[in-house]
């Protein structure tokens, strides 16, 4: 059934079909309607579950964690500061091999205060075992919520998908809203090997030594690395079903491109219509945009750019000292590559500023003039 | 059998507390009271390492080790999805250190208890960070010594009144209990069990390592603490209702105190001080127990 | 995805040779069982029995923390065989001991000593209501055993040498077994059906009685020499006198001459003033005999009423009897009218330096004499051995006693002694006591040609070995915090109306429910209830229940903290260093 739905509602949506047992969340702006409209729910009965109203996003996730060892399926929400907030805990749903799914609405970090998007806050939680999935529009919101369960519940890992302030979670598209029955035939019931059960009572998370701590945390790198088969074969699926897919990353125009962007989130949809733009003034430009960011899909980046002389990433976060997160990252991947593309890093876009196509030709005409990128990013459409 | 304490033993011998340590015995039989129907969370404290290694537990009962300020976060979700999973009876513990009640979990407890979940939360209390090496926390009582309060300057304050905070939360059922009065100690937690919403049980566990006192005084001074009405037995129901629930003769607090080397630097008048804080608190609570109210 | 994986055999170490072997989180698959934490151990505890203040304190050698024990957990016929165990007597001790496990027992600073006496008797009647007999220990040896004397040291002696296989005839000059218990004892403090039924005890082991048979008289000491062994117990058959003027008189009496008279139902006219002069239990029992018969009676005591040997009680209740008492006067002389006496007269005293009993030495106060007056004087002074008992043999007493060594053997080859012959006068508790040494002595001696490991005269002798620790255990021993005062129960007595005009038993004995009340007071010094403190209190899970009364600790775990010992209301336990420390 098609719905217009701002970004957080598509998200509810998608939490109510995939029967979730227990959300457990503390408001924070841009992320308040998805939890708002969850409660509406368990008060309505339409979804079956445990709200729990906690006092904070440090205990959000840690009553999930709790859920989940319990074999709940659980999930919150949060945004920023909450997800900060949360940062031991992630570390520990992970460490604890916990399919937690975790919306994060992209928000900037104070101080000062700013509500706008950014993408600093979930690429901050890069080391903490949380498979990280950005989203471009509301019914990949959606969708990449159903995936999401799905992929957790697989690998033994949590998932945070995260769609950017206001330019999703705000704004209404039309979304195509699957049916329970549908959703029910992809995702099945929650049932772990292990859980928290008198019947077969055991501990969880205790005092690991050395002796065994390295296997333990190899675990879950290797978790990470079939996460990246398993992201691909359950997105693949989910067209199946569905009709739609996503892919791990998506390459625009890039066949032939010499030239390419790479973005995350909404900033990809004003790309694209700038890649449209410059290829029809004859320049060999194609966009990659990144979906998946942990585990990092390092092969099908570094072969769909293996072609490609020049990358421009627009990165809308900075690791200060850094630089771009993805840019490093990208960077990183594409090392081993014996023919590498030069990589220019844009920080632009910071605490909400608007990149607009305008911002996105100012970028591409830098690349066009420039041969190598300068040490350090380039800080865009800033004040000198 | 003398002690009216179920016999089923739910704590396997080969855990790691050090000898005589009051936590260890609190555990045992809190969980003979509960019975194995039981999930018990543990948040950073002693008994994270006392439990056992990876792959072992002292515990026969699910057991889930949390993060620090977890305790009643932890609880919540455990005891929302249980019910999911249709074992709303099973009782769940959330079992803590001082540290991590009256500091840095005290958030996530008093968020839990003021929404009312469903669960028992217990602090073992042995009245400093004594897993790091013997630190203050708001439960160090005035005068003590400890690492970070040292001869020079000790505790300058009292002891948080956890109890008061949580009875003020209006929950269902508040109590104190001591390993020195293992039956008391069960009937509360059993008491605790039968009742519906959230629970506090305050046990005070000695620590021989931390209190510089002889590990098979152990009990003995966790007596003497009731005894002295240093930390004084009774329960408050909906936040209103006390009760006493043990009141042996009275003793001089210099018989707590001076079997602990954490208070030998004390003075004489420091030792009165105490006393008369402790007079005042246990008229206070007979008041309060008297008055019904 | 992986199953959970089978637990390993429990205790044992889990190795993982793979990173396959691993779960994918930390889940626990095993109990901590494989980490032996008795290995950082360096105090062991461990039970250790040690000796009650009561058994230590009875002469008699009765194991009375373990027969009350018994009683406490309602198993009467065991708690009645623990007690006959040691002494064979214990429906005469339990009513006439003057009970030193009492002024020992560690519940004085609690409520008050438990009334061990009237558990005694309590399971003595028991036994007796019940018909519960001893039995013999050993099969028979055939080897014989004379016993001179069938007061309580020769039944003792008689009981205790039967039940170890022995082939015992007791020699009794007088008609009837019993000695001071039947002749001096008079029956509102000791009912003779008791004692009958306690000496049918002795006589159903085997044992013979010869009665009328009176050494020195009618038994000479070749008609012994049969015999593999001879134990003499003839007791101090003689009263000492007063050593005045005038005590030849009609009206002046030994005691034990006058207790013995009323005993056999002789009719006795004592007149309407008795005088009674001494201050020990026959004196005390002569007053209240006499009472009885309807006189007045004053007791006339050279020192101070404190320093009365005579029990405490009795006293008392010959004062609530009626009894008066004149201390610190000395009798000089009988006050004579014709043949007859009419009265006493007196020596005030006063009291002065001690004497060699460590009491103060009463001195005369010059010019403070009175005189009393009396249709009876009873002079119960004390009595002494009667020499010519031991005419014929070769036994020289000496200082009024027979001398014998820790295995109670006289000078002469196979002849044992004890009782009052040999130790002087004592209580019938020391007099059991005395017949069991010889008794076990005769036996080794018998057996083994050796009379070895008997404990030093003045310590009671056990038929049952002991494995407790010889340390007593003190009031400092105990874990004050377990022990409530719950206070001694009241006693109950025949109202003293009624007592003055007869001869039934003036202590009445406890109910069931009182003495069962009164067991489960008892504080069991130094020996295991089974009351589980050791156990509640572990922290490391390493104490077990092993039966009743009897727990294990598990030194694979024990880390030694010693709470358990420090807990132990009773001090049961002990500590002690671990080897190679």
């Amino acid at each position: 059934m098609r719905k217009v739905l701002m970004g957080n509602h598509a998200v509810s949506y998608a939490v109510r079909l995939a029967r979730a047992d227990v959300v457990a969340a503390y408001p924070i702006t841009p992320q308040t309607q998805i939890v708002e409209m969850l409660s509406e729910f368990c008060a309505e009965g339409s979804l079956d579950a445990s709200f729990i109203k906690v006092e904070s996003e440090h205990s959000a996730m840690a009553a999930c964690i709790g859920a989940a060892s319990a074999g709940a399926r659980a999930f919150t929400a949060t945004s920023s500061h909450g997800l900060l907030l949360m940062h031991e805990m992630l570390h520990w749903a992970a460490g604890a091999r916990l399919p937690i799914v975790l919306v994060n609405v992209n928000r900037a970090v104070g101080p000062g205060w700013n509500v706008w998007t950014e993408q600093t806050d979930s690429l901050a939680q890069r080391d903490t075992g949380l498979i990280q999935i950005y989203c471009e529009s509301n019914q990949e919101a959606l969708d990449s919520v159903l995936q999401a369960f799905r992929l957790a519940e697989t690998v033994r890992l949590p998932v945070m998908v995260v769609l950017d302030a206001f330019i999703l979670s705000h704004t209404e598209e039309p979304v195509d809203v699957p049916s329970q029955e549908e959703v029910d035939a992809f995702l099945a019931r929650y049932e772990p090997a292990w859980r928290l059960d008198p019947a077969d009572p055991r501990a969880f998370n205790m005092l690991v030594p050395p002796e065994h701590y390295m296997e333990l945390r190899l675990l879950i790198q290797k978790a990470m690395d079939d996460a990246l088969h398993v992201a691909a074969e359950v997105d693949a699926e989910y067209g199946r079903h569905f009709g739609r897919s996503y892919g791990l990353v998506e390459a625009y125009r890039l066949d032939d491109a010499e030239l390419a962007l790479v973005t995350a989130g909404a900033s990809s949809g004003t790309a694209r219509v700038v890649i449209d733009e410059l290829r029809e003034q004859g320049v060999p430009a194609g966009l990659l945009r990144l979906r998946l960011f942990r585990p990092f899909p390092a092969e099908p980046v570094s072969h769909l750019l293996a072609g490609v002389r020049k990358v421009g990433v627009i990165d809308r976060n900075i690791s200060f000292g850094q630089g771009g997160i993805f840019a490093a990252e990208l960077k990183a991947a594409l090392y081993h590559q014996p023919q590498r593309p030069q990589v220019f890093d844009f920080v632009a876009g910071l605490g909400g500023r608007d990149i607009t196509p305008a911002t996105v030709r100012g970028i591409v005409g830098y690349l066009l003039e420039h041969d190598a990128p300068p040490t350090g990013p380039l800080w865009w459409e800033v004040k000198a | 059998m003398s002690y009216a304490i179920p016999e089923r033993e739910l704590l396997h011998p080969g855990h790691v507390a050090c000898p005589g340590c009051g936590a260890a015995i609190a555990m045992r039989l809190a969980l003979k009271a509960l019975g194995d129907d039981l999930v018990v969370i543990i948040v950073a404290s002693c008994w994270s390492i006392i439990a056992g290694p990876f792959p072992y537990s002292s515990l026969q009962v699910p057991t889930l080790h949390s993060a620090f300020e977890t305790g009643g976060s932890a609880a919540s979700g455990v005891k929302a999805a249980l019910r999911r999973r249709g074992r709303p009876d099973t009782t769940v513990m959330a079992w803590a250190g001082d540290g991590g009640t009256f500091d840095i979990g005290f958030q996530a407890l008093s968020g839990a208890v003021e929404r009312n979940e469903d669960f028992i939360y217990v602090c073992y209390d042995n009245e400093a960070y004594m897993n790091t090496g013997i630190q203050r926390s708001s439960a160090t009582p005035l005068g003590a010594w400890t690492t970070t309060t040292p001869v020079a300057s000790p505790k300058d304050t009292p002891k948080k009144d956890m109890v008061a905070i949580m009875a003020a939360h209006g929950i269902p059922y508040t109590a104190t209990a001591s390993i020195g009065y293992p039956e008391d100690l069960v009937r509360k937690l059993q008491k605790a069990a039968s009742i519906r919403g959230s629970k506090f049980i305050h046990i005070l566990s000695p620590c021989p390592s931390g209190w510089k006192s002889e590990p098979e005084e152990t009990v003995k001074i966790a007596r003497l603490a009731v005894q002295s009405r240093i930390f004084p037995l009774y329960e408050v129901e909906r936040g209103e209702r006390y009760t006493v629930t043990v009141r042996p003769p009275a003793v001089p607090v210099i018989e707590y105190l001076r079997r602990q080397g954490r208070f030998n630097h004390l003075s004489v008048a420091q030792i009165e001080a105490i006393q008369a804080n402790a007079d005042r608190a246990w008229e206070r609570l007979l008041e309060r127990a008297e008055s019904g109210a | 995805m992986k199953s959970a994986p089978s637990r390993p055999a429990v205790g044992e170490p889990i190795v993982f040779r793979r990173l396959d072997d691993l779960p994918p989180l930390p889940v626990s698959l095993a109990p901590t069982l494989a980490n032996k934490t008795g290995t950082w151990r360096y105090l062991r505890p461990f039970y250790e029995e040690k000796t009650s203040p009561c058994n230590h304190a009875c002469p008699a050698g009765s194991d009375i923390v373990h027969w009350i024990r018994a009683l406490r957990d309602g198993e009467l016929e065991a708690a009645w065989r623990t007690l006959i165990a040691e002494n064979p007597l214990p429906g005469v001790c339990g009513r006439v001991c003057p009970h030193p496990c009492e002024a020992h027992c560690n519940r004085n600073a609690f409520g008050g000593a438990i009334a061990i006496h009237a558990l005694e008797r309590y399971l003595a009647d028991e036994a007796a209501a019940h018909g519960w007999r001893p039995a013999r220990l050993a099969a028979g040896h055939g080897r014989r055993v004379a016993v001179v004397g069938a007061g309580p040291a020769g039944l003792a002696c008689a009981y205790h040498l039967a039940r170890l296989g022995h082939v015992v005839t007791v020699h009794e000059a007088e008609a009837e077994p019993g000695g001071l218990l039947r002749h001096a004892i008079p029956p509102y403090r000791l009912p003779r059906n008791v004692l009958d039924w306690e000496v049918s005890n002795i006589e159903a082991l085997g044992v013979r009685f010869v009665l009328g048979s009176r050494l020195g008289d009618n038994l000479s000491p070749d008609e012994l020499r049969g015999v593999d062994a001879i134990f003499l117990a003839p007791g101090q058959g003689r009263s000492r006198p007063l050593g005045v003027p005038g005590e030849e008189a009609a009206g002046v009496v030994s005691g034990l001459g006058f207790l013995k008279r009323v005993a056999r139902g002789e009719r006795v006219d004592v007149g309407r003033q008795v005088l009674v002069v001494g201050g020990g239990n026959t004196a005390i029992d002569a007053a209240r005999t006499a009472i009885r018969l309807g006189a007045q009676v004053t007791v006339v005591y050279r020192r101070s009423a404190s320093q009365m040997p005579a029990i405490a009680e009795e006293v008392e209740a010959a004062r609530a009897e009626g009894v008066e008492f004149r201390f610190l006067a000395a009798p000089v002389a009988v006050l004579l009218d014709g043949g007859r006496v009419r009265g006493l007269r007196c020596q005030g005293m006063r009291l002065g330096e001690p004497d060699a009993s460590g009491r103060e030495r009463p001195v005369p106060v010059p010019g403070a004499e009175f005189e009393v007056p009396a249709d009876t004087v009873i002079a119960a002074v004390g009595q002494e051995l009667d020499e010519r008992t031991f005419e014929g043999m070769d036994l020289r007493p000496e200082a009024g006693r027979i001398r014998i060594d820790e295995g109670a053997a006289t000078a002469l080859g196979g002849v044992f002694a004890g009782g009052d012959a040999a130790t002087g006068e004592g209580t019938v508790a020391q007099a059991i006591g005395s017949g069991k040494r010889a008794a076990l002595a005769i036996d080794r001696w018998l057996r083994t040609g050796r009379v070895e490991g008997l404990p030093p005269l003045g310590v009671a002798p056990h038929a049952i070995e002991r494995t407790a620790s010889p340390r007593v255990v003190g009031p400092e021993d105990l874990n004050a915090d377990y022990i409530e005062a719950v206070p001694r129960p009241a006693l109950a007595e025949r109202p003293v109306e009624l007592r003055r005009s007869g001869f039934e038993e003036v202590n009445l004995g406890i109910p069931a429910e009182v003495a069962l009340a009164e067991a489960a007071r008892c504080i069991s010094c130094g020996v295991c209830t089974g009351c589980d403190t050791c156990y509640i209190f572990c922290p490391d899970v390493s104490v077990a229940r092993a039966g009743p009364c009897r727990y294990t600790i598990n030194y694979d775990y024990c880390k030694g903290c010693g709470i358990c010992v420090h807990e132990c209301p009773r001090c049961a336990m002990s500590v002690k260093e671990e080897e190679g420390q």
